[in-house]
Formats: structure tokens, sequence, C-alpha cells
């Protein structure tokens, strides 16, 4: 019988009839109908109607309707878990079935459902499931306390079931074993680096895990492999026994396998380079070893190639020996997807050497007379690198590109030309007797990239050049048509013509130079570059020469080495995982975070799509915009995450003499100001700064109505704000919510990446917690073509929020905003933010050191965190509070624990919160913060614990 | 771990989809569809891995369909592509066959797969023959619509001749047809520099089962006693132990884990209880001592009566033994932009033998040619391409510009695709498939041994 046939009920009153086929005693038709709801569920309809019917269908002993009827439940347990909890009953009956097969379906399908209320009735089954005697029913247990830790922590810890998943480890069967090490991973991560170690790796654990690698499913022995390269011992002995179990997993089919593996043994290589001897026997041995089953992967399908060759790459860097010998498997084939070539091509490279440099070349210029163009490019490219980083074969390379360049395809000659002048920075005065070929293809030129390398060769060996200054003023016609780098570099080249050749011509072509460089050009750089040269040589020509016609350093073939630092970090620890495919860090992408904050998210997102029915007019949404307004949260909050982190390690530079500024105007502006004149130097004087910002036109053009506060934002500035929605191709947008002049305000920048100028911008929010609500919709945005935003333009606008009290949402509060914005081009977009501590707290929030005992005894009992973060000194924290409208009434030392106690307030009118009490307690310099915090409302807590970071670490 | 999966068919509609951590919007689907349509960088394909807005994405494609896993977290990404190959294999192994309208027909019974396959985005037992008993959804088996029509032989890969489900087995109607199909599926990589020898040329080989027997038997299968495993058998070097006679040799190996290789060392045996459905039990890999099928040479010359016009020769040797045959063999020459009109004649087939004429007369009506003016590409087919034969084509190019010597290094690189049916090229052998323990004693299941040899990557450089 086909599923198809239950796609084609489209037609009115077909819930209804299901309903009733539901109720329906007959058992096949009843099976019937329910494989018809799932089929409307698979295709995205929404058949939660007919919920208690289904599961009503549930007691049956019938295993297949039963099947059926948990598949709907775990579909709608995610999103629909008010439901689910309906059917708690039964799940906690079903685990207790005879059947092993019901009783972990029961366990698994309630883990699904993600709410707290869930937790209580989940606890006791999955407690009686883990000690089950069947090791499907104890392996699903398992991943269900990684399910429950999501949901709550604290649970999972007090009733013991850390410890039963360590003990699980020991588990006869190897299932069991590689699920209960998956979920201790899992928890590990969910924890965070802060976490303390939960695997505690002993070497009994070690050889559990050693002995069960064997017997795993091939994931199993990925988790299993992935847990052994985590293991940190110092012991040379240790390593070597883990090796000798780990190398014949280097023969496994699983690519996944084989890669953890190679992980494993390279972090075993490390321990026994420690050892006695440097290990170098042992470590030429398991190279030898890896060797064939690496080379083995590049059969595979192209995917799984390229995720190989993005691991082999950072190999071959960190212990070139293991692949030296294979540089042919690296060869690419015609077939071979791009992404593959690239990858390819970029290990010949690495793997090219005296021996094998004729091959390699053979090679590269074959692929250079390949079709595609990227290919081509990066083809030619890399015999450039070659060069440049193999001093004997030099001349061969040189010699197979003018070959290329004698094929006349302009975009080969022009890569050619490229990487001939990194061959002359590297080896000066060694190949210029080929500069007449090149002088021979001028007029194919037309790339600015290609120009200026052909501009530099000229200019560095015009007295080399009879015609130089012939050649130069050719390209000097259309020097104002040229881009910046084009005519930076004509600029420098004319200089040492002059100064080489001070013929006349040469003196004719110097000032017309200079003079159109500096009168006729808006290019910062090229007016200020062509001044230095201008005095220079009108001062002292001598001085002239020993500047621009100084020795250069070498260079050196670092187009793609990564940061040892970084490579070590990869090798060693991120093998075989994204991060070694990205070459980035995992911090830099990795956005994972507790279910229950995504699930507010949700929430939040769902309630908007609800409101959007109410609100006719400017807001169109559906389903799918509001769900990606809750991921785009999601990234946002994270990214705000990593920007803090990233500020502690840094400090703003913030000059003492700029110091009085701050207290009047907001400090985020201030920042924003000297952020963007990063280039004056300590030196500038603020006054100078707030001038210098007045006189940048674009923070003029931000400010066109005589707003109390100016926007005051540079462009460099600009584009450093947080990047709220990220489009490219459309209309992107950046900003962050500040307080200004007593109310909150956006500050944005929108992009304009589409090709037509954008206008008809309007905004609106959410409701949300605090009422913030803009308080215009029409957002006037001031650039050169009216109130539009010109394709490839950059908007600043200002918009001032008020706060609404119809717009505000009912407790708990949530610190998430949804903006939705309007434009007559690209339609609504949707972006989501959340709303700092700081844009909320008021400039007058501050009262009596008296009133504050009072109140703090009179308000309901205070609810305390533990922050993880350093606060320098009590100073440091009382400014950065007061900056943030967070008034200090008292500072006293504890003498007990030697902290710090900070006692502070704030109001917040928005949303109804009211007079915040907090009390601070933290060691200065040292980790944590103790934080409690007193209001009306209990809710008030988590926003002052979430915006007290930001706050403390001066980034607000 | 991973967050979401999908199933998304050639134009982007989600046919399958299950989410896991929740983590990921629902929309992720259409944000991955198109930037895996508009890649970005340059007009080439999205790498298999790639990250938009803090999510990553990993995706194959198989059977006209694209499987996609969605994570945050920064796990294994082979794992990850692994995993979704073998949600490949176990939906082809339940269904039949991998293709969007198979997905469609079976989504009730695929969805209760993959509630058993992964669990909080975990993978769990994978094994086709360990899910057998959790599925109680039957099976709706589509054969491809362009299948039908074919004899078993005619497909290019292997054992996807048989669109069965495994489920099959489990039936007591006098239907089920009890199987087992061994293949031997080659893969030829190899380039020739432009005086015609050999740059680089390789084998990838695998040994692929797929099962249909009740109850399980368990099997023994022997390999030629001759082959030779990479340095651990010889130790003085792949090329002498090649040179010295016919002997395979392997550069590597590895083996599926039901593969019991106790006796493996001794006499090439190995012994093994083949789970149900299509896996590899072996894949190898080799660059030594093997013969290419086909050779290849061209020339270029002027046409002495016009300097418009050019000469271009071809002429293709297939050296496989006489009884063997090419199928579909493709010769495909790239031409420069300025070759306007190409017209060829063609003659061959014949083979070192006798009775020259006739066999060229009935060779050629089984080969053509033609030449598409807008991607300036010659292609010259063969329906099937015998043993020890010999092909000329002799083509004239109506050139743009007048004749150049530079021509001659313009064309190319010729690239040859080809299936050879019943032949290895590394001359690896099944010397026998044994059913060891029947259950009773007139069990005899059909067996069925195949080699097929296809072309990878085949490249002729000029």
């Amino acid at each position: 019988m086909s599923d198809g046939k239950y796609f084609s009920t489209t037609k009115r009153g077909e819930i209804h009839e299901l309903k009733e086929e539901l109720r329906s005693l007959d058992r096949p038709k009843k099976k019937d109908a329910v494989k018809k709801v799932i089929a409307a569920m698979t295709v995205g309809k929404d058949v939660s109607m007919l919920f208690p019917d289904v599961v009503n269908c549930m007691q049956t002993d019938d295993l297949e309707l039963k099947k059926l009827v948990y598949l709907y439940l775990i579909n709608y347990a995610k999103t629909q878990p008010d439901l689910a909890i309906m059917a708690v009953n039964t799940f906690v009956k079903d685990s207790q079935d005879p059947n092993p097969l019901i009783r972990a379906l029961a366990v698994r399908t309630m883990g699904c459902i993600r709410v707290d209320k869930i937790t209580e009735y989940l606890c006791d089954p999955l407690q009686r499931c883990l000690k089950d005697d069947d090791p499907y029913v104890r392996k699903t247990a398992a991943i269900c306390v990684a399910k429950l830790y999501d949901i709550n922590p604290e649970l999972v810890e007090d009733r013991g079931f850390l410890d039963m998943l360590r003990e699980m480890l020991s588990d006869a069967n190897p299932m069991v074993v590689a699920n209960a090490l998956a979920a201790l991973q899992e928890i590990q991560e969910l924890a965070g680096s802060g976490g303390k170690d939960l695997l505690q790796m002993t070497s009994q654990t070690l050889n559990k895990l050693l002995a069960a690698l064997n017997e795993c499913t091939e994931w199993g022995q990925v988790f299993i492999l992935d847990s052994l390269a985590a293991y940190d011992t110092r012991d040379p002995r240790d390593a070597e026994k883990i090796a000798e179990r780990v190398l014949p997993r280097l023969q496994h089919v699983n690519s996944a396998v084989v890669l953890s593996a190679v992980k494993v043994i390279l972090r075993c290589m490390d321990v026994v380079a420690l050892g006695p001897g440097g290990g170098e026997e042992t470590i030429k041995a398991w190279s030898k070893k890896m060797a064939p089953p690496l080379v083995t992967l590049l059969a595979s399908e192209p995917e799984v190639q390229y995720v190989a060759l993005r691991n082999i790459n950072l190999i071959v860097q960190r212990r070139p020996a293991i692949l030296a010998n294979e540089v042919k498997v690296f060869f690419c084939k015609y077939n071979d997807p791009l992404y593959v070539k690239m990858e390819k091509l970029e290990i010949m490279i690495r793997l090219a050497s005296d021996k094998n440099i004729d091959q390699v070349l053979l090679e590269l210029k074959e692929y250079a007379q390949e079709v595609d163009v990227d290919f081509v490019r990066k083809s030619v490219r890399a015999i450039g690198r070659c060069a440049v980083a193999l001093e004997k074969a030099t001349e061969r390379c040189i010699n197979v590109l003018l070959e290329l360049i004698q094929t006349k395809v302009s975009y080969v000659v022009q890569e050619a030309i490229i990487v001939i002048k990194d061959i002359f920075r590297r080896y000066p005065n060694q190949y210029e007797s080929i500069i007449a070929t090149l002088c021979d293809n001028l007029d194919s030129l037309d790339e600015p990239e290609a120009k200026s390398s052909m501009i530099w060769i000229i200019g560095e060996y015009a007295e080399r050049i009879d015609n130089a200054d012939e050649l130069l003023e050719a390209f000097l016609e259309t020097f104002p048509e040229e881009t910046a780098m084009v005519q930076l570099q004509l600029l420098t080249a004319t200089v040492k013509l002059f100064l080489k050749k001070p013929t006349e011509s040469a003196q004719k072509m110097i000032s017309a130079v200079l003079s159109c460089a500096t009168n006729e050009t808006d290019n910062p750089d090229l007016r200020d570059r062509a001044y230095i040269y201008w005095r220079l040589l009108s001062t002292d020509p001598e001085a002239a020469k020993d500047v621009v016609l100084a020795e250069k350093p070498v260079i050196a073939d670092d187009s793609s080495t990564l940061d040892p630092s970084l490579l070590e970090q990869l090798v060693s620890r991120y093998l075989a995982t994204v991060a070694a495919v990205y070459h980035r860090p995992p911090e830099t992408f990795v956005s994972r975070q507790r279910m229950a904050v995504t699930r507010a998210e949700e929430l939040g997102s769902r309630k908007f799509e609800e409101e959007d029915g109410s609100t006719p007019g400017t807001m169109v949404s559906d389903n799918n915009a509001a769900a990606a307004a809750g991921a785009a949260a999601a990234a946002a909050a994270t990214t705000v995450g990593d920007l803090l982190d990233l500020s502690d390690a840094s400090p703003v530079p913030v000059p003492p003499a700029a110091a009085p500024v701050a207290t009047s105007v907001a400090a985020r502006g201030l920042d924003d100001l000297l952020g963007g004149l990063d280039l004056g130097g300590p030196t500038i004087s603020s006054s100078m700064a707030a001038a210098a910002a007045a006189a940048d036109p674009f923070a003029a053009l931000a400010n066109p109505s005589p707003a109390p506060i100016a926007l005051g934002i540079s462009p460099a500035a600009l584009s450093q704000l947080p990047v709220l929605l990220g489009n490219p191709g459309g209309v992107s947008v950046q900003g962050r919510l500040v307080r200004q002049g007593g109310q909150a305000v956006y500050q944005l920048a929108l992009r304009n990446d589409t090709l037509a100028p954008v206008d008809g911008l309007m905004i609106q929010t959410n409701r949300n917690s605090f009422g913030l609500s803009p308080v215009s919709q029409v957002l006037a945005v001031s650039s050169p073509a009216g109130g539009a935003i010109p394709p490839g333009g950059l908007a600043p606008v200002r918009v001032p929020l008020l706060v609404d009290p119809a717009k505000v949402t009912p407790p708990p509060l949530n610190t998430g905003l949804q903006v939705a914005l309007r434009t007559n081009q690209v339609g609504v977009l949707y972006f989501n933010d959340t709303v700092p501590l700081s844009a909320l707290t008021e400039e007058t929030g501050s009262m009596e050191a008296a009133d504050f005992l009072a109140a703090w005894k009179a308000l309901p009992p205070e609810v305390s965190t533990r922050l993880p973060l350093a606060v320098p000194s009590a100073e440091v924290a009382k400014q950065r509070l007061a900056a943030a409208n967070l008034f200090v009434l008292a500072h006293r030392q504890v003498p007990a624990t030697g902290q710090d106690a900070i006692y502070a307030t704030c109001r917040i009118t928005a949303g109804g919160v009211g007079q915040v009490l907090l009390e601070l307690k933290f060691v200065a310099g040292a980790g944590g913060v103790d934080v409690s915090v007193k209001a009306q409302r209990q809710d008030v807590a988590q926003l002052v614990f979430d915006g007290l970071p930001a706050v403390l670490l001066g980034a607000a | 771990m991973i967050s979401q999966f999908y199933i998304l068919s050639s134009r982007g509609d989600v046919i399958i989809r299950k989410d896991y951590l929740g983590d990921v919007p629902r929309t992720s689907s259409e944000i991955f569809f198109r930037n895996a349509k508009f890649w970005k960088e340059g007009d080439g394909e999205a790498p298999p891995v790639f990250n938009v807005d803090g999510v990553t994405y990993l995706y194959i494609k198989e059977g006209g369909v694209q499987l996609v896993a969605t994570t945050r977290t920064n796990l294994s990404p082979s794992f990850v592509l692994e995993f979704l190959k073998r949600i490949c294999t176990i939906v082809k192994d339940y269904c039949g066959f991998l293709s969007e309208d198979a997905i469609r027909k079976n989504v009730v019974l695929i969805y209760e797969l993959l509630d058993e396959v992964v669990d909080y985005g975990f993978p769990q037992s994978t094994a086709t023959e360990a899910l057998k008993q959790f599925v109680v959804n039957e099976p709706t088996v589509v054969a491809p619509a362009f299948y039908q029509a074919k004899p078993l032989f005619s497909l290019s890969k292997g054992p996807t001749g048989v669109f069965k489900s495994v489920l099959d087995t489990n039936r007591t109607d006098g239907k089920r047809r009890d199987e087992i199909f061994v293949d031997v599926v080659e893969r030829i990589t190899c380039t020739f520099n432009a005086s015609g020898y050999v740059a680089s040329a390789q084998v990838d080989g695998a040994v692929q089962i797929k099962s249909y027997l009740a109850g399980n038997p368990p099997i023994k299968i022997k390999l030629n006693d001759d082959v030779l495993i990479g340095k651990r058998d010889t130790p003085y070097g792949l090329d002498r132990a090649a040179e010295r006679g016919h002997m395979v040799v392997l550069d590597d190996c590895n083996f599926h884990e039901v593969a019991n290789l106790d006796n493996f060392d001794v006499d090439r045996t190995i012994s093994l209880v083949p789970p149900d459905g299509e896996f590899a039990l072996m894949n190898y890999r080799t660059t030594h001592g093997f013969r290419p099928p086909f050779r290849l040479h061209a020339s270029m010359d002027a046409d002495p009566n016009s300097e418009y016009k050019a000469l271009m020769t071809l002429r293709l040797w297939c050296e496989i033994p006489p009884d063997k045959a090419a199928n579909g063999l493709e010769v495909e020459v790239p031409t420069p932009r300025w070759v306007q009109r190409v017209h060829c004649d063609l003659e061959g087939g014949g083979g070192t033998g006798g009775g020259k004429a006739a066999a060229a007369a009935a060779a050629a009506a089984a080969q053509n040619w033609d030449y598409n003016e807008k991607t300036h590409l010659l292609r010259w087919r063969f329906k099937r391409c015998a043993g020890s034969s010999e092909f000329t084509l002799r083509a004239r190019l109506t050139l743009e510009k007048p004749y150049g010597s530079s021509l001659r290094t313009e064309v190319g690189p010729v690239n040859l695709r080809f299936t050879i049916p019943m032949y290895s090229a590394s001359r690896i052998m099944l010397k026998y498939l044994q059913i060891l323990k029947k259950a009773e004693k007139n069990y005899n299941p059909y067996r069925w041994v195949r080699y097929v040899t296809t072309s990878n990557s085949y490249t002729f450089r000029t």
C-alpha cells in the first residue's frame, strides 16, 4: 500500500473527517486515519487540533498503531509542549511496559517534550530505565539524560544521573557505552568551559573505553576516539598504549573513524616526543602507517574528500613528513568539483619540494590551460608561490610563467604578471631579463591588481627599461579614472622614475601627477602620500632617495599560512571537526546555547506572529519569517557575548584627556568618536576629536535634524556596530540600543547592497516587555539621494524610542526586541535584538541611602547568582555602574571574605519594573561577582543578571 | 550534535524533515537552498560544509535529492557526511531505490526509520539488519522509470541494478526470492601525458555486497591467491612485486566491520555473516601493475589545400581481452573557440585478426560523432567497443583564423568515459562464494558475482 495516497486529501472538512475516523472502533480504519494525520503533518499542515483524538489511540497493544502515535507525539512534543504534557500518564505507564521497545519509546518521547513541567514526571521512569535489563532501553535512557540536562541541569546533578552515566561507561553493551559517552560529552559542552570535567578520565575508564572501541558501531567509535583525543596524558607509555589500540582503526571504511583516529595518533605523537630520545622511531613508524589511509580518503565521494583535504592541509603543515612522498595523489582530476580542485592545489603547493617540483610544475601548467577561470588563476598563482618558496626552482617556474604569457589569454597573462612581481620582490635583481617580455603585454592589462603590479615593476626597474617614461606616461593618461590601488602605485612609480632618471619628461610627469593627486582627488591616502613626496622632493631630494628607494625586506610565501598558535590549536585539539574545515577556532562560529534560552525566543516569536493579525498595515509576516527572526535573535545574543569577551581581552584605550568629556556625552558615543578617529593617535585632544567629528561630513549627515545629542558616529565606527541583520545582496542592518538624552535610542546603520536605491523606510517594534516603540515610524534617512539609500550606500539613522504602555507584554520580563523594517523595494525585514540594561536605566533613578536600607528590608527576598566576571577594582566597577545609570550608594569591605561590597540602585519605569536594588560582592581582580537583586517583581533579577556583565565590562 | 536533518527535492521542497535539538529555525532549509544554489564564491558548487549565521550546513547529493544536516556545534563533519551517506543506503535498502518519488511514497516508513537511527541528534544503530526489528511499516518499492526497459547489466554502477526492499526476506509467502549479489566495482583514474605515457594511474575498487538471504547464513569469499597488500607484503617495494608476474598488488585496503579476516593472510578468504542490504565489504586502491584499458593518439596537421582548415586524427586502441567489450564509450575532445565546424570520417573496428573489412563495416555502424558548435566539443561515441580493436577518427576542422601550430596544444585534453562489464582492471577475482551452515539441505539461494570497471577520470593530455 502506498503512503502517497494519504497526501491527496486537501478538501474541506478533512480535519473533521479524520476526527471521526480516529474515533472509529475499527482498528485498521483507525490506523489508516493516524497515517493520514502523519502524512499531513509531514507536508507541514497543522494537525495539532487532532491531538486529543490521536492521544486516545495511544492506549493500545497494537505496536504499529502505538508507534505511529508516538511519531505524531514526537513531532508536536517540541512545538506544542502544553499539549504533549496531556499524554504524560500514558508515557509513565508505557515506561513500565513489558515490551522493551515500548519502554524505550516512552522514555525517548518524554525527553523530547522540552518543558520544565515534564521533568517531575520524567525523573522516576528515567531512573528505572537507566537500570533496565534491556540494553536498548538503557542506551535510549542514556541519551535522555542529555535531553533532561538541557531542560534542567540542576535536577540531573541532584538525582545523580551523571554518576549513573559514568557507571554506564563500563556497561557490557558497547552501544550503551557509546551513548553514555556521547551524553556526557554533550552535557560537558552545554555546561561550557566553566563546567567541571565530567568524564573524569582515569586509567580505568581509559581501559574500558579502549576495550569498547573494537566492539562499537562506527558512530560509537568516533565518540570514543574523540574522548581519547581529549584525554590529556603526559606519559609516553600511556600514549603508546592508546596509539597501538587506535592504529587498526585507520583501516576502517568510515572516513570519520579514520580522521578521528588520525587525530588521536597525532596527539599521541606529541606526547611520545616528550619521552626518551624524542620517540623518533615510534613517530616514524606511526607516520608510515598513517599515509596510506589518508590517501585512501581521496578515493571517496567528493564531499568526504573535501573534508579530508581540509584536514590534510593542516596535517602537512604540522607534520610534513607524513605525506612528503605522496604529492601525486593530490593531482586534480578533470571531473573533480571546483572546491576539491582548489584544496588539492593548496596541498600541492605545500608538498612541492626540490625533488618533485618538475612534476608539480607540469601539472600546474596543464591546469593553467583549463577552462574554469578561477581554477586557472589559482594555478598560475600556485606557480608563483612555488617560485617564492623554492629558490632552486625559481628559474623553471619563471619559464613556465613565460610560456603561459605567450598564450595571450588575458586573465592568464594578468595573473602571471602579478606573481612575477612577487618573484621580483623575493629575488631582487636576478630575473630582470624577462621584463621586455612583460612589457609586450601591457595592452591586455585591465585588472587593477595586474596593472599596479606591472607599474610597480616599471618603477622598481626604471633604470633598466629604456622607455620606462613612455610606458608610465601611457598609464598616466587614465590616472583620474583608475582605482586607488593603481593610482597609489602610479604615484610611487613616477617618483621612483624621477629619482632614478631625472630627465625632463620625468620632471613633467612628476609635477603633473603630484598636482593631480593633491588637487583633484578626494582620496585622503593618495592626497597625503602625494604631499609627503612633494615635500620630500622639494626639501631634500637625497633624503627622498633614501626613503623611496630604500631596500625592501624580503618576502616569503605566507598567503595561506596559518598563525602558528592557531595551527597548533587546530591540529592538536580540533582536527576532524568543523573548525578544521573552516580553519578557524570554534569560538568564531559555534553558536550553541541551552534549549531553555532558545525556547523563550521561539515563544516570543510566536507571540509576534499572533499579534500581527491585530496590527494592520506596516507589518506582513508568516510563520517562516517569525521563526527566522527567532533564530536571528539567538545568533545575535551569542554575537553580543563574543563581543564582550573581546572587549574584555583588549580594553578600549581611552586617553585620559578625553575622560572629562565622558561625563557629558553618553559613554558609548564617546567610544565611537574615538574609534572613528583611531588614525589620529592618542595625542589628539578631546576637543579636537569633537571638532573633527563635527567636521566629518558623514557625522553631519547622520544628524540632519537638530537633535539634542548628535548620533556622532564616524563611518569607521558605523561599520563596527553589531550586525542585527546580515543580508548580503539585500538590505543589511547594524546597530545597537543606547540611552541618550533620557530615552532609549536605536543607532542604526542600514546598508543597501541591492542595485537600486531603497526608500520608503519605516520601522516598528513588536510588543515587548518594556513597551519600547519608535517615536516616529518613518525613518529619516539623510543621504544625498533624498530619503533613499543609494545602491552600495550606508545610511546612519537615529531612532528615538518611547515607552508605550499599550505595547507592554505581560510578565515574565524578556529582553528580546523584535523589530520590523519596511522598505518599498525589498519588502519587510525582521530582526531580533536584545535590550541592554543600560538602555533602560533612568538618569534620575537614584535614591537616598537611608531609603535604600528601608526598601531592602521591605522588599521580598533577594535573588542571587554568581556571574563569571573579573572586576579589576572597586573604583572601576563604580565608574562603570555609574555610566550605566546604576547609582552606587555605598561601598564597604567585607573583612571576613576580603570582598568588596557595592550597593547600587536603578529605576526602570519601562514595563513597570520600578526601583531595583543591587548588591555586588567581589574580590578585585579575581573571577566571580556575586550579585543579589531585590525588586518588587521577581522576574527583574534575570534582566539584571543578563545585563550586568556588559555594564561591568565597560562595554555598555 | 546534529540539530536538524532534511531531504530536499531538486527544486528545494522539503520532503522529509526532522528537528532534533530545536536550536535552528525551520527556515534553515530555505537558507540552505539559496546558499547552495547561488554560492557566493565564483560559480562553482557550494562546498559540502559551510556556515551561514552561525549554523553549519552539511549536505550530500544522491538520486536527485539533497540530504542536509545542520548544527551549531563543532562536531566532526566527516561523521555527519558519512551518516548522511548511510541514510541513503538505508533508504535504498528499505525502499529498493533512492529517488524523490521513492521517498514521497514511503514517508511514514522513512520517519519510522529516522526515529530509530537518530536520537536527539546522535546517530544510533544504523545497520540495515538491526533496524528490521523496529520497523512495522510496509515499503512501497518504486523502480526507476528508466530502468524497466533495460536488462540487468546495462547499469554502470554495480549492485544498484537491483531494486528490492530488504523487508522482502521477512516474507513467508511464495514470492520470497533469496539471493545475494557480490559485485567487484572498479573505477579507473588515469592521466596520459602528451607523449602518450601514463602520468598517473589508479584503480579505486570495492567489493560490494547486496544480500537478501533469509536467516542470514554465514558466507565465505575467496580472492585470488596472489593478492598482495601494501608494504606489509612487499618489503622490496610495490613496483618490483608487480613486475614479477601476474600479481594483484594493492596499495591499501580496508574492510567492513563484519569481515572476519582470521584466514585472510593464509588463504585470502574472508568469512562473514552478511547483514541485510547493501554494504561495501572491502575497499581497495592500487596504482601498480595494471594495464590501462584504452590508449589514444592524437595528431594535428595543416590542410595542404586551405590555410583555414586543419586535419586531426585520433587513433584509439582498446586493449582489454577480445572476449570483453566496453559499453557506452565516449571520447570527448574540447576544441578552441576559433574552430567553427568539424566534419569527421570514422573507420576501424579492425581487430588484430583477419576479415578486417567486414569487421570494420560492422564496427563503424556502432560508432558515431557529433560536434557542438556552441560548446566546441567534439564527441565520438561507441555503442559497444570490443577488446583488442583499433579505431580511427579523421576530423577536418574549419577555422576562423589561419592554422597555427598552437592549435595542437589548444585542443584537448581528451576525456574518455566508459563501462566495461565483467572486467576488473586490477585483475582481482572472486574465486568462490560459499554459503555455510545452511538451515535446510536444499537451501540454494541465487548467487550473483559480477565485475564492472568504469572510468572515473580518464584523460589524455595534448
